[in-house]
């Protein structure tokens, strides 16, 4: 019996790492936009998508799957980059409301191109290494979950490097903190902005590509893990990269658990309970975080 | 707020009560695009009054359209009730979910309140599959009766169109009359400076649940009115794309101007019908509508329309 | 207790003198709080005597408009008590304060703007606590509302003439220049019929001539019963027309009484700079 609980445990928290991967990247992704920008992107799911779909494209094209993966990394970085300055970056003087009307607007507008270039059906990457799975304690794990979390790692370790250790990145920081001295010094808080959408969607892109060999792959793929990322944003403290790992992972390992011991509606209420938990006790003040300081 | 003259009013009127008899030349099809447009027309009226007036954003309106939609078809299938009376406790449970739902809900700012609005859509479409003896799930709810009063069946389309014709003639009134009273400048203030409007005694909470469930209210009439055309429901149409759509129809006619969604929403759904074969372009579009309104257009197309009939007028009188 | 009065102008149509009383209509006291590590107010109290001109002074950043913020219910302290009319309104939502007789200016213009919303729109809603309407009410009685409304638009083009401003009523705010905008507040705050009204700042952006005209209009404020605790930088201003100043710095009073008294507390010339240009501002 004890084997069998083991190995249940262990499926579980496998099943749980992937989910939590995504999650906890596209937070992330989410708060660096955030940090530098004060805007949350409703699209982020989409780049996630957009990112896993051209790589699929480009390996059915026989691109080299090594070659595929930064490609479609960079196509949509670019995708995310250009968003901010056409679209985003002209309404930086207007409502918030209207801001995330904007972004509602582009979540809309990508995935309707999505469904355009990619139909309806789902599509699937061919896993990155082998497709033997690696039995540990009467469990099974597939290989590509291995990709997934250390894909996740190297990600976390580079956003770490670059934000505490290169000059660009520290501006970056600055320019986050403390948008007018960051401005006096000659830093271009438009530059910064630009940077961390470019940055987020590039997040995104990876996880996507990372992630599709595990998951079917379409249009719509990148509502819920959208909302789950923004769960685990406000979970771990908008403004921390940390907190939104961490909250990432205990979000899809907790959902993991609930759709393996229950049932996936049961899954749904609980990560939707959370949800309006979180709407519920985060104070209200605090994402006020405002280009105005109030009063 | 620019007020339509009197003459105007009386045209307006009276192309709605005559289209079916002119263009529309008793064609059944063609009445059935505008009754669709009007129940897109209440709902993006009602979400004009929650967003454009008091500046709440809702991506989840649809969640009362659903309510509205579901227990009217409910009602009248399993139950044998009246029409009538099943839009009416459609009406009354929207506006108890919008109470109950609304106090917490609309102490959240900006994107939290977008999310929970997207939640509240997404836990109701949730609830609607889940109840799959209720609801149908997610294979429908069939079989509902058309619309019928005091015995009188509307079945047929034209009929219809006076009857849906004549609740938007309804709800906009109520609106407008709503808006260009006190409570309109108090929704007004509230939009504008919260802070500020509590200063001068505003109980900001009460007036935006007063809202929400006013709002509440009218989709669900819209959801209603909907259920009795399509003599079926599928949860699919009350999803957060729904939603979507209904803010791009609030965003492209002109939001906080009551005649502005009214203009969006026809214009959509009209363009929707022209575009028949072109229906998987349908998101993309609607993103792209959106995305350009908000850039070049952001008064949309009543703005566009009162800027002519401005210099117009001005041109008359030098 | 005599205040030093300046040059006032003529207030027109207005009888007699209210003269203030003894009886305070505000007290704050020991008001403390903190924003994440800075102490914004430190103990601070004050008391506001029915009918008088009271101006709260200081350097900048020593708490006075966190002080005005607290009074109106806006911020709430970590501690300490802010009695008004056997109310204390630390305990009390800021809407319902403004029910209860307190209005306010801001010091960052804060007018309604959204929507085409006009002057007159803005004066109008400083009535709510008149009308406090209703969607029933709207739907309902609207004959009734109509009447109450003519009534209070009566009411606003009459406190915009107050100001001046009676032709800008179809403008919106984003057309005036500050200083009418922070006269349409005026307006707006007087709309409540308030027994105290809380000024930030009304001369910021005003010349000296508009300086002037403030001065006089709050004199005629005044005449109407209305007691004022106005925070300002124009010295001028208020050792013209205050009937008595606290000064505030780092969120602590450090003197309070008549301008003269307080413009010659030692620690009141060390907080500004120079004795010289306080001494010039008190009119011999």
């Amino acid at each position: 019996m004890a084997g069998a609980d083991t190995s249940q445990f262990l499926q579980f928290l496998f099943s749980g790492l992937t989910a939590g991967s995504i999650y906890a990247l596209i937070a992330v992704s989410l708060v660096i936009v955030y940090k530098v920008s004060l805007l949350i992107c409703f699209a982020q799911g989409e780049f996630f998508v957009i990112g896993a779909l051209t790589m699929v494209t480009l390996v059915s094209k026989g691109v080299p799957m090594p070659l595929a993966f930064p490609i479609a990394v960079v196509v949509t970085a670019a995708l995310g980059a250009v968003a901010e300055r056409v679209l985003i970056r002209p309404l930086r003087n207007s409502g918030v409301g209207t801001l995330i009307v904007m972004t509602v607007a582009i979540s809309l507008t990508l995935r309707g191109s999505a469904m355009l270039i990619w139909g309806k059906e789902s599509h699937v990457l061919p896993p990155f290494s082998s497709s033997h799975p690696i039995g540990i304690l009467g469990a099974t794990l597939q290989a590509q979950v291995l990709w997934i979390v250390g894909i996740t790692c190297v990600v976390l370790a580079a956003i770490w490097l670059f934000f505490e250790k290169t000059a660009l990145g520290i501006a970056v920081r600055a320019c986050a903190e403390n948008p007018l001295g960051a401005s006096l010094m000659g830093i271009s808080t438009g530059k910064a902005t630009l940077f961390s959408w470019a940055w987020g969607s590039a997040i995104g892109a990876l996880a996507g590509c990372a992630v599709s060999p595990l998951l079917f792959m379409q249009y719509t793929s990148g509502v819920m893990p959208m909302v789950k990322g923004f769960i685990a944003m406000s979970i771990g403290g908008l403004a921390s990269i940390a907190g939104a790992v961490v909250a990432g992972y205990l979000l899809g390992i907790a959902e993991a658990y609930a759709i393996g011991l229950v049932s996936s509606q049961f899954s749904d209420s609980l990560v939707f309970t959370i949800l309006i938990l979180v709407l519920l006790l985060r104070p209200n003040g605090l994402f006020g975080g405002a280009k105005r300081r109030d009063v | 707020m620019s007020r339509i003259k009197p003459l105007w009013w009386v045209l307006i009127i009276a192309c709605v009560a005559l289209f079916p008899m002119t263009l529309g030349g008793m064609s059944p099809y063609r009445c059935g695009i505008l009754v669709l447009a009007g129940i897109y027309v209440i709902l993006a009226v009602s979400l004009d009054l929650l967003m454009g007036y008091t500046g709440q954003i809702s991506v989840g309106h649809a969640a009362f359209f659903a309510i509205g939609a579901y227990v009217s078809g409910i009602l009248t299938t399993s139950h044998g009730a009246a029409p009538l009376p099943a839009m009416i406790a459609g009406m009354v449970l929207a506006a108890a979910v919008a109470w109950i739902v609304g106090r917490p809900l609309l102490k959240l700012k900006e994107y939290y309140l977008a999310m929970a609005t997207l939640a509240l859509n997404v836990v109701v479409v949730t609830l609607i599959v889940g109840l799959q003896r209720l609801t149908g799930g997610a294979s429908g709810l069939k079989d509902i009766p058309s619309f019928s009063l005091l015995g009188i069946g509307f079945d047929n389309q034209v009929r219809y169109y006076y009857v849906v014709w004549s609740a938007v003639a309804l709800v906009v009134l109520i609106s407008l009359t709503v808006v260009r009273s006190p409570f309109g400048r108090t929704l007004l203030a509230i939009h504008s400076d919260e802070t500020a409007a509590r200063t001068f005694g505003i109980d900001c909470a009460r007036y935006k649940v007063r809202v929400y469930v006013l709002s509440a209210v009218f989709a669900s009439l819209a959801g209603s009115l909907f259920a009795h055309y399509m003599n079926f429901l599928a949860p699919d149409d009350f999803g957060v794309d729904t939603s979507i759509n209904i803010l791009v129809m609030l965003f492209l006619g002109g939001i906080g101007t009551v005649f502005g969604p009214v203009l969006g929403a026809l214009f959509m759904k009209i363009l929707h019908e022209v575009t028949y074969g072109f229906q998987d372009y349908e998101m993309f579009i609607n993103g792209a509508v959106l995305i350009l309104v908000l850039l070049f257009m952001p008064k949309g197309l009543y703005g566009v329309v009162s800027a002519i009939g401005r210099r117009l007028s001005a041109r008359r009188s030098p | 207790m005599t205040g030093e009065k300046g040059n006032i102008l003529e207030a027109p149509g207005i009888e007699g003198e209210a003269s203030p009383s003894d009886a305070p209509v505000l007290q704050v006291a020991d008001v403390t709080k903190d924003f994440e590590g800075v102490r914004a107010l430190d103990g601070v109290g004050l008391t506001v005597r029915k009918g008088q001109i009271k101006a709260l002074i200081g350097p900048n950043g020593a708490g006075k408009t966190t002080l005005l913020n607290v009074i109106n219910g806006l911020l709430k302290p970590d501690k300490g008590r802010v009695l008004f009319k056997d109310h204390d309104l630390v305990t009390m939502r800021a809407d319902k304060i403004g029910l209860l007789g307190l209005s306010r200016t801001f010091q960052l213009i804060r007018l309604f703007s959204v929507n085409n919303a006009t002057i007159l729109d803005n004066v109008m809603i400083g009535a709510h606590k008149k009308l406090q309407p209703t969607i029933t009410g709207s739907l309902l009685f609207r004959g009734r509302m109509k009447r109450i409304e003519k009534t209070v638009r009566d009411k606003a083009y009459e406190a915009l003439r107050l100001v001046g401003l009676e032709d800008a009523a179809s403008n919106q705010p984003g057309a005036l220049s500050f200083g009418n905008q922070r006269l349409v507040e005026l307006a707006r705050s007087l709309m409540a019929e308030p027994e105290l009204l809380l000024l930030d700042e009304p001369a910021s952006g005003l010349n000296d001539s508009e300086v002037e005209g403030l001065m006089g209009l709050l004199a005629a404020i005044q005449k109407r019963g209305i007691t004022i605790l106005l925070v300002e930088h124009n010295m001028k201003l208020v050792m013209s027309v205050s009937d008595d100043v606290v000064v505030i710095n780092f969120g602590r009073r450090l003197a309070e009484g008549t301008p003269s008294q307080v413009s010659n507390d030692p620690q009141v010339i060390q907080a500004y700079l120079g004795a010289d240009r306080i001494a010039s501002w008190v009119r011999p």
